[in-house]
């Protein structure tokens, strides 16, 4: 059996995280779930995972810093979704200066999140 | 041996001192119920408000954080850190390296991949010159940060030269240690967005006190309530001055100081009053006080507001030494302002900020240490021509110890029913303990420091600055 | 024991009104500070049980919303569904509760769209807490009525427009606020209506969430401002200039040219910042005219504005002001004359091409 494929979440709003959580999985990916950036590149660095999804505005690292980190320090090419919200398109162009894959910006579809990482995971 | 001390004389002192004691303790109260009101209706406004509407939005004025450095290498790199992490859109963070004479800035090159970049600067205040010039990172996640490189010139200097620097509408002024919570931001704007009928020049937030507590990347994790007793008791003092004094001046609109640690201004004006005065040692307070004099003399509808959210948590001196040559620098601070100010004091012209704020600044700040070290000197005399009626003097001690105990149990009250920071058991008890033991183990100090400060000032020019050494705020 | 405390009191007695006095008030305070210290316990007590209470019930309301979402997917866990509906119906008659569901539904639901907040809101019906955020609509006291309206509208009650429109002239300020980042929330630019009648100033802090709100959906019909631009309060033109920039509504072309004589001067110069971001030409001739007779802030807006406005023939009138006392205005000119490069975070670039000039005296360069 193929081994499932990893995606790692950052996301500091507990219970988005939780949602996606449960509708990935039902999905058949496996998740780890990091509530701020510096989490998250613990996380990333831990397990190679084959994704990664992570909101902009985040304690402590920021989502910027995540994208940062995979591209430049560890030099992975791994997919990079980021959330933003609305106003920070400043920030999201940033984010594919450095290197991110998508974004949606919130309020964002849950179902249409799974549709584009269905797509890029392809 | 009875000496006979004219009674008029005795009659003279005694109205004085029982005078101005009863004074103290009238504007005590009357601040305190004022404040209590300002407070529920501080609450009700704020009940609903989210910020989150504004923290994200790119249209929402833009504001500089300005943040002076001296020899700060060891925590820069996590402080900046911190600074840089505000969940704001529109603001950056600019550090002004004051001439540091350890690697500050080079912990900040290597750490933000900083490089020296051309830089506007419009020279609208004099400042002392650029040393190595300014820097900017080459890494867009924090493109946010600028750094500055000048020649020593003292705070005052480091900070107008961020105004200089700054291309925002709004300069928050901050002491580069202090931990700002990730909201901080927005809601000290919130004052100057919401005003139509008149302006808002400056905003201050609260100062807490960080000793003891957990902070871990950037975040505070967990408040403590710490052992030493001089911290204890300054914890007490800050809650004091910020729930019960400060709410209230910001009603009655006479706030004099807001507090170097974190203010928030409007540039423009702080540009045409002249930027921070570097011949002071409390450039806070005076700069506040003369923007305030400007809008007075201008007949402009302004506000300074305040902000009583815990938003700014910086560590306070724990030793008595560093202690006392803080509130010394604060004395002559505060005998410098009202010296350079006099013209405002008592002048109708003025309006509160000359009836009201001036006089109760200079009765009870600027005179009140002189009248209680006045006061011990007359005792003493009593004491030695036996002329001291013991039952008095002892009920009046302990009328006026039972009256601070009270106050500051009042104040605890006030800091459970609003922001309730000290949660966990036994807590309480500790807030209670040094309730009672803070008359005796810090006033004494404060008192001490305050005569030194004015003995400093008359009589000491040379002394400038108190040392404030840096322990990790990161480290727990 | 006795005794003594009977000596006490008659020494007491006999003593001076002073002294009296203050024994009395020095008992008085010792029994406030007794029973304060006796209050403060329990208020920590009480504190203490309702985090404990809060921390346990989140946690538990938001597995619920997610165990409820997720029965969503799936046709036949109607049920369950049913089951959770009626678990939070129950817990929201105590007020406490009440709020911690709110709080968790909202959560979420602020962060999506599409079937999933629909779902939420539905749960908001069929739970009933609808019912009781607009029976508090009739409370006397304004922080409840405006957090009702306020729940109303993050949770999108249409249904509520009738009731909470008769509040449009309430007497309290963040009440009429609510109400109007109601109206645009849930009805866009119709909703923006209320600018034909407002009387009351509408603060910065208004109009910033309003833009916001409205910033959050593509492809909106844009109403026409013509009305709005000539509205005798400032705070409404002040915010349509803000729409007009947004919106790219170079029809009102005329109406802004209009404002460049307007008697507030921060409207004039919000009238100038827009020119140039919709490109109206005929207004650089206009304020060129009058421009020594305008104010240095809005000369200093005029050049910013011909930063991107400038063509061949302003130039010689651009280089008469290379010498401006003012700094900004200094920087527009060599900007405009391509003596230098300004990138937005100011940091700068001397061009070389152009070496007939100097950069001068108060121009720090930071190098």
């Amino acid at each position: 059996m193929k081994l499932s494929k990893k995606i790692v979440l950052a996301e500091d709003n507990s219970i988005l995280s939780k949602l996606l959580q449960f509708k990935l999985e039902k999905e058949g990916y496996q998740l780890l779930i990091a509530t701020n950036g510096k989490e998250a590149v613990d996380l990333i660095e831990g397990n190679e995972p084959d994704m990664i999804l992570t909101d902009i505005m985040m304690p402590f690292i920021s989502g910027l810093e995540v994208i940062s980190h995979v591209r430049n320090k560890l030099e992975k090419k791994t997919p990079i979704v980021v959330f933003s919200s609305a106003g920070q398109e400043e920030m999201v162009l940033n984010a594919f200066n450095l290197g991110a894959t998508d974004f949606m910006s919130k309020p964002f579809s849950p179902n249409e999140l799974i549709i584009r990482i269905k797509r890029l995971l392809q | 041996m009875m000496l006979n001390l004219p009674e008029q004389l005795i009659n003279f002192f005694d109205y004085i001192f029982f005078g101005f004691a009863i004074a103290a303790i009238s504007s005590y109260i009357i601040l305190a119920i004022i404040s209590a009101f300002e407070t529920v209706n501080y609450m009700k406004k704020n009940s609903f408000v989210n910020y989150t509407e504004i923290l994200s939005s790119s249209i929402s004025p833009s504001i500089s954080i300005i943040a002076p450095a001296y020899n700060e290498s060891l925590n820069i790199v996590e402080n900046v850190r911190s600074l840089l992490s505000n969940h704001y859109v529109n603001y950056d963070v600019i550090i002004i390296n004051d001439g540091s004479k350890d690697d500050t800035l080079e912990k900040l090159i290597e750490a933000y991949d900083l490089v020296k970049v051309d830089y506007l600067i419009n020279n609208q205040v004099a400042t002392k010159p650029l040393r190595k010039g300014v820097f900017k990172s080459t890494n867009p996640a924090f493109e946010k940060l600028i750094v500055v490189d000048k020649e020593n010139g003292g705070k005052a200097d480091a900070l107008n030269l961020g105004l200089n620097i700054s291309t925002n509408k709004y300069v928050a002024c901050i002491d580069v240690d202090c931990l700002l919570l990730e909201d901080s931001l927005q809601k000290m704007i919130k004052p100057f967005l919401e005003a139509t009928d008149h302006k808002v020049i400056a905003a201050g937030g609260v100062i807490r006190i960080a000793n003891s507590c957990i902070i871990k990347d950037g975040k505070l994790l967990d408040i403590n309530f710490p052992k030493n007793s001089i911290v204890r008791g300054q914890i007490l003092e800050y809650l004091r001055a910020f729930l019960l004094g400060r709410m209230a001046w910001s009603k009655l609109n006479g706030l004099l100081v807001i507090s170097g640690a974190f203010g928030l201004f409007d540039k423009k004006i702080a540009l045409e009053v002249g930027g921070y005065d570097t011949k002071t040692v409390g450039e806070d307070m005076e700069i506040i006080v003369r923007m305030r004099r400007y809008m007075e003399e201008k007949k402009a509808k302004y506000k300074v507001a305040y902000i009583p959210d815990p938003l700014c948590w910086t560590e306070a001196p724990d030793n008595y030494k560093i202690f006392i040559s803080q509130r010394n620098r604060w004395t002559r601070g505060t005998i410098e302002t009202l010296k350079k100010h006099k013209k405002i004091g008592f002048n109708p012209k003025y309006n509160s900020l000359g009836i009201l704020s001036y006089p109760y600044w200079f009765l009870f700040e600027r005179l009140a240490p002189i009248i209680e070290v006045l006061g011990l000197f007359y005792f003493l005399l009593l004491i030695v021509t036996n002329n001291v009626v013991w039952d008095y003097a002892v009920l009046f001690l302990i009328v006026a110890y039972l009256f601070t105990v009270l106050f500051s149990i009042i104040t605890i009250i006030a800091e459970e029913l609003t922001y309730h920071q000290y949660t966990k058991r036994g807590m309480g008890k500790q807030l209670i303990k040094t309730a009672f033991t803070e008359p005796i183990l810090n006033h004494p100090f404060i008192l001490y420091a305050a005569i030194k400060g004015n003995f400093d000032y008359y009589f000491n020019k040379s002394i400038k600055w108190g040392e404030m050494t840096r322990k990790g705020m990161s480290s727990n | 024991m006795v005794e003594l405390l009977q000596n006490i009191v008659e020494a007491l007695n006999n003593s001076h009104p002073i002294i009296q006095f203050c024994t009395y008030l020095s008992l008085f305070f010792i029994a406030i500070i007794i029973l304060l210290v006796i209050y403060l316990k329990n208020l920590r007590d009480r504190l203490r049980i309702k985090g404990r209470i809060e921390a346990t019930y989140k946690k538990k309301y938001e597995a619920e919303l997610i165990e409820y979402l997720y029965a969503d997917d799936d046709k036949n866990n109607n049920l369950q569904q049913q089951q959770i509906i009626t678990y939070f119906k129950k817990s929201s008659e105590n007020r406490l509760k009440r709020k911690l569901i709110i709080a968790t539904f909202l959560k979420l639901k602020n962060e999506i769209s599409g079937e999933t907040s629909d779902a939420i809101q539905n749960l908001y019906y069929q739970t009933g807490l609808i019912d009781s955020a607009t029976s508090k609509l009739k409370s006397k006291k304004w922080d409840t009525v405006a957090r009702a309206i306020r729940e109303l509208t993050l949770f999108e009650i249409k249904e509520a427009h009738d009731e909470i429109i008769q509040l449009i002239n309430h007497p309290k300020k963040e009440v009429r606020n609510e109400i109007q980042k109601y109206l645009v929330k849930l009805f866009r630019f119709d909703g923006l209506e209320f600018l034909n009648v407002l009387e009351n100033p509408l603060s910065e802090w208004d109009q910033i969430q309003l833009l916001e709100i409205l910033n959050k959906f593509n492809n909106l019909e844009v109403p026409d401002m013509n009305n709005w631009l000539q509205s005798t309060n400032n705070s409404v033109l002040s915010f349509t200039l803000k729409l007009a920039k947004i919106y790219n509504q170079y029809g009102v072309k005329d109406e802004i040219i209009a404002l460049f004589n307007h008697a507030d001067i921060q409207i004039r110069i919000e009238a100038i910042n827009v020119v140039a971001h919709l490109g109206i030409y005929e207004a650089v001739a206009v304020l060129k005219e009058d421009y020594f007779t305008r104010s240095l802030d809005e000369q200093i807006a005029f050049f910013k504005m011909m930063e991107e406005m400038a063509v061949p023939d302003d130039i010689p009138f651009v280089r008469d002001h290379i010498e401006n006392e003012n700094f900004f205005i200094r920087i527009s000119v060599m900007k405009i004359l391509n003596l230098i490069t300004v990138d937005d975070d100011n940091t700068f670039k001397i061009n070389t091409t152009a070496t007939d000039f100097t950069i001068d005296k108060d121009l720090t360069i930071a190098s």
